[in-house]
C-alpha cells in the first residue's frame, strides 16, 4: 500500500530515508519561473518559429543588414499590439520610423510613443525609463546604425529592467549585439527582389529568417517570408 | 459660521529658514540690511536662549553670541512664504485669504484666513483639520499654528496665544466668550495712543474691557474702542471669504552676490524648485510649464518658457529641463535673482476598463513622459502621424494621448490577416548624398553611404512635385526603387531642383 504525499510529510523518517536514497539526485524545491506572455506578430511563419511570439517582459533581437525585412516584422508587431489595445513605445536611435509605413501596416499610430533619441546613450536611458513605466506592450529598440558600440554590461541591465515588468523589449540592429542576454536572437537576410511588371514595379521582399538563439527552445530553424510591397498592392 | 486662522508668528525668521533649512537649530538673527548697525527683526530660539534679541544691532548681539548668523531680511522669501501659507489654507478649503499686515508688535506676523464650514467632517473632527493644516504647513517648510474659531478675530487672537510653535486650537462657541475674558488686552492690537488710554483706565483683560458699558466708552474713547469691543466679541464686520482667482505659484530668490556658472545656479533652482513643488503637491497639482526669470547683474532680466511633455511633480525632471534649458542658452551675466513660477495643473486622471489593456498609470506616463523629453529635447517625443503632404519626408509628432482602448479599428484595407506582411520602408532623415552613373536617363550605378554597386533591378521613375508657390518650399523628385548589387532595396531620388542624387529610404 503506498502512502499518501501528506503522511509521508508528517513522518521525518520517510523523509531522511528518502533523502539517504536519492541523494545528489534532489534539487531544491524552487518555484518555477511563471512563462512570460507573448507578444503575437500576426505573422504566422514567424510566431510558429518563435513558439507563440516576442516573450513579455524578456529582451529579443533582430538583427539582419539593410533590405532584410527587420523594419517590416517590427511594424507588423507594433500593428498586431496596437490594435489589441496596447500601448507601444520606439525608441528611434536610428531616426528611421517611418508613420507612413507604420499606418500602411496597420498600426494605431495614437497608440504609439515615437522617442527619437539624438544619440545611442539617450536611447538606452528612454528605453530603461519606458520599462520602469510598466504599462507599454512593446518597447521597440532600433539601434540599426552603423558603428553601434555597446558596452558589455548593457544587455544584462537591459534584461533586468525588463524581468518582470511584462514589457516585451525588442532591439532591431545590424549585427546581434545583446549576446546572452537576449532571450530571443533572430537574424534576418535578403533573398530577392521582386521587381517585375510593365512598368516594372517593387511588388515585395522575400527574406529568409533564422532563430539563431532561444532560451527556452534551444536549436536552430529558419523560415521564409515574403514581404508585400503596399504600392504594388 | 467656523473660520481658521493659519498663523506663522515670525514670518521673516520662517521665510529664512524655509529657504535655508540647513540654518535650523543654529543661532540665526534676520536683519534689516547688511552691516554691524542693522536692527535685528527676528531671531531663532538658540540665538535668543544665548541672549540675542530683536530692536538690538548685529554688532550688540555679535557681542552676545560669536556663533551668531546673520541674515538680511529677503522680502522675495517672505512672499513666496506668504504664498505658502495661503496654499496650504487653500488645500483645505475652497474659500480663503491672507489676513492683512499687521503693524506694531504683530508686523512680523502672518496669517491667512479660511472658512472651514462643513469641511471638518472630511478630517473626522475640527481638530483633525487642525492637525492637518500644521502637517501641511510643515510639509511646505512653515512652522504654522492653527486656530478654529467662530469668526476671524477670535481665531486670530486664539492662533496668537495658543497656536505658537505649530500647536493647534479649537474653540468650541460656548466657550469662546471665558477664553477671550481671561486674554490680555495687548492680543487684540490695539494701536498705541488707545492702549494707554486703556491702561490709564486700568483696563488689564479683555474681560475687564466687555465688563464695561459699550456706548460709554464709545463716547469717550471714540470709534476705535469700539472696533476693539467688537473684534473681542467676534462681531467685527467680516465680508465672507473669497474663492480666489487660479494665480500663478511663485518662488524667488534674491542672491546676495551674482553667480555666472551654471553648476551653482543648478543648486539654487534646486532648492527653489523643491519648495515649489511641495506647494503644488499640498495643492493637489502639478507643474508642466515653468516661468523662469533670471535677474542679471546690469539690471537686465532673462524670462524663459520650460515646458514638461506631461504634468508631473518629479524634482529630477524638472531640474533636467531647466539645465537644459540654461545649457543651451546661458544667461549673458552673472545671475543675482531667481523666480520661478508656474500656473500648476491638475493631474492627470484616467477612467480604466475592466476588459482592455490598461497602460501605465497616468501620473506614471506623465512623469515618463516628461523625462524623456528632457533626455531627448523638446519636440521629440509624441504620438505620429501621417502628414497631410506630398512631401515624402513629412511627418507630424503629435501629443501622445492615447484614448482609453476601445473596439480595435478596422483592418487597413492594405492588410489582411492571412496577407503578407507589408514591405516598411526606413527613412533617411536627412537624406543620404549618392553619386550616380546614369544611362539613357536610368541610373545604372550607385555610390553611397548606404547603397553601392550596380543597379540590378529598378522601377521608376515616380515623378513628385510641390511647392512650386513658394521658392523655398519647391520640391521635384524623380523617384527610383532600385536593387543594387550590395543587395540593398533603396529608394533613390533626384531632386531635380539641387540637381543632386539622394537616397531618401531603405526597404527593409
Amino acid at each position: 500500500m503506498s502512502r499518501s504525499p501528506t503522511n509521508t510529510a508528517r513522518d521525518p523518517e520517510a523523509v531522511a530515508k528518502l533523502l539517504r536514497d536519492l541523494g545528489p539526485q534532489l534539487r531544491r524545491g524552487e518555484q518555477p519561473s511563471p512563462s512570460p506572455s507573448m507578444l503575437a506578430s500576426g505573422v504566422p511563419a514567424l510566431d510558429r518559429l518563435l513558439g507563440g511570439g516576442f516573450p513579455g517582459g524578456r529582451l529579443s533581437e533582430v538583427a539582419g543588414p539593410l533590405s532584410s525585412g527587420r523594419t517590416s516584422l517590427a511594424l507588423a508587431l507594433l500593428a498586431q499590439t496596437t490594435r489589441a489595445g496596447e500601448l507601444t513605445a520606439v525608441v528611434d536611435a536610428a531616426d528611421a520610423f517611418d508613420p507612413a509605413s507604420a499606418d500602411a501596416a496597420g498600426a494605431d499610430l495614437e497608440r504609439i510613443l515615437w522617442v527619437r533619441a539624438p544619440r545611442l546613450r539617450e536611447a538606452l536611458r528612454c528605453a530603461e525609463r519606458l520599462l520602469d513605466a510598466r504599462g507599454f506592450a512593446l518597447v521597440l529598440l532600433d539601434l540599426a546604425v552603423a558603428d553601434l558600440r555597446i558596452a558589455p554590461a548593457t544587455g544584462p541591465r537591459l534584461a533586468r529592467r525588463a524581468a518582470g515588468t511584462g514589457t516585451a523589449l525588442v532591439a532591431l540592429s545590424l549585427t546581434r549585439c545583446f549576446g546572452t542576454a537576449a532571450e530571443i536572437a533572430l537574424e534576418l537576410s535578403p533573398i530577392r527582389a521582386s521587381i517585375d511588371g510593365v512598368p516594372a514595379l517593387l511588388e515585395g521582399l522575400e527574406v529568409e529568417i533564422a532563430l539563431v538563439r532561444h532560451r527556452t527552445a534551444p536549436g536552430s530553424r529558419t523560415t521564409s517570408l515574403r514581404l508585400r510591397s503596399i504600392q504594388a498592392a | 459660521m467656523r473660520i481658521a486662522c493659519l498663523l506663522l508668528p515670525d514670518l521673516p525668521l520662517a521665510a529664512e529658514l524655509r529657504a535655508r533649512p540647513e540654518l535650523v537649530g543654529e543661532p540665526l538673527a534676520v536683519t534689516s540690511g547688511a552691516g554691524p548697525r542693522a536692527e535685528i527683526l527676528a531671531v531663532s530660539p538658540e540665538a535668543t536662549r544665548q541672549g540675542v534679541c530683536v530692536q538690538t544691532t548685529v554688532a550688540h548681539a555679535r557681542a552676545l553670541c560669536g556663533a551668531l548668523r546673520v541674515q538680511p531680511i529677503s522680502p522675495a522669501l517672505e512672499r513666496a512664504a506668504r504664498g505658502a501659507l495661503l496654499d496650504v489654507a487653500l488645500s483645505c478649503s475652497p474659500r480663503a485669504a491672507l489676513a492683512p499686515r499687521a503693524a506694531g508688535a504683530y508686523a512680523g506676523e502672518a496669517a491667512a484666513y479660511l472658512d472651514v464650514s462643513g469641511t471638518s467632517a472630511l478630517f473626522g473632527s475640527e481638530a483633525g483639520l487642525a492637525a492637518a493644516l500644521t502637517a501641511r504647513a510643515r510639509g511646505v517648510g512653515l512652522p504654522a499654528g492653527v486656530a478654529i474659531a467662530a469668526s476671524r478675530s477670535v481665531a486670530h487672537i486664539a492662533a496668537r496665544k495658543l497656536a505658537r510653535g505649530g500647536n493647534t486650537c479649537v474653540l468650541p462657541p460656548d466657550r469662546e466668550s471665558d477664553f477671550m475674558a481671561a486674554q490680555p488686552l495687548d492680543l487684540l492690537d490695539p494701536d498705541d495712543a488707545l492702549a494707554e488710554q486703556l491702561s490709564h483706565f486700568g483696563l488689564v483683560t479683555v474681560g475687564d474691557l466687555l465688563a464695561l458699558p459699550r456706548h460709554a466708552l464709545g463716547t469717550r474713547l471714540g470709534p476705535d474702542v469700539l472696533e476693539l469691543i467688537d473684534r473681542a466679541r467676534g462681531e467685527a464686520r467680516e465680508l465672507p471669504l473669497p474663492v480666489p482667482k487660479q494665480r500663478a505659484l511663485r518662488e524667488s530668490i534674491d542672491l546676495e552676490y551674482g553667480i555666472d556658472r551654471l553648476g551653482p545656479l543648478r543648486f539654487v533652482l534646486q532648492g527653489l524648485l523643491s519648495r515649489l513643488l511641495a506647494r503644488l503637491g499640498t495643492r493637489q497639482l502639478a507643474c508642466n510649464e515653468i516661468t523662469l526669470t533670471l535677474e542679471l547683474s546690469g539690471g537686465g532680466r532673462d524670462v524663459r518658457r520650460v515646458a514638461a511633455a506631461a504634468a508631473t511633480l518629479d524634482l529630477r525632471v524638472l531640474i533636467q529641463l531647466l539645465s537644459r534649458a540654461l545649457e543651451t542658452h546661458p544667461p549673458a551675466a552673472a545671475v543675482e535673482g531667481v523666480c520661478l513660477a508656474t500656473e500648476g495643473s491638475a493631474l492627470r486622471g484616467d477612467q480604466l476598463d475592466l476588459f482592455r489593456p490598461a497602460g501605465p498609470a497616468p501620473a506614471v506616463l506623465g512623469r515618463t513622459l516628461a523625462e524623456l523629453e528632457a533626455l531627448c529635447g523638446r519636440g521629440r517625443i509624441g504620438a505620429p502621424a501621417v502628414a497631410d503632404s506630398h512631401r515624402p519626408e513629412m511627418f507630424r509628432l503629435g501629443p501622445f494621448e492615447p484614448t482609453p482602448a476601445g473596439a480595435a479599428p478596422p483592418e487597413p484595407a492594405s492588410s489582411r490577416p492571412g496577407d503578407d506582411p507589408a514591405l516598411a520602408v526606413r527613412a533617411l532623415r536627412p537624406p543620404v548624398t549618392a553619386q550616380v552613373r546614369v544611362a539613357r536617363g536610368r541610373p545604372e550605378a550607385v555610390r553611397s553611404a548606404i547603397a553601392n554597386g550596380r543597379v540590378l533591378r529598378l522601377s521608376g521613375p515616380w515623378r513628385t512635385t510641390g511647392g512650386w508657390w513658394t521658392p523655398e518650399e519647391r520640391f521635384a523628385y524623380d523617384s527610383f526603387d532600385v536593387q543594387t548589387s550590395d543587395g540593398t532595396v533603396s529608394r533613390l531620388r533626384l531632386d531635380r531642383v539641387r540637381k543632386i542624387w539622394q537616397i531618401d529610404a531603405v526597404y527593409d
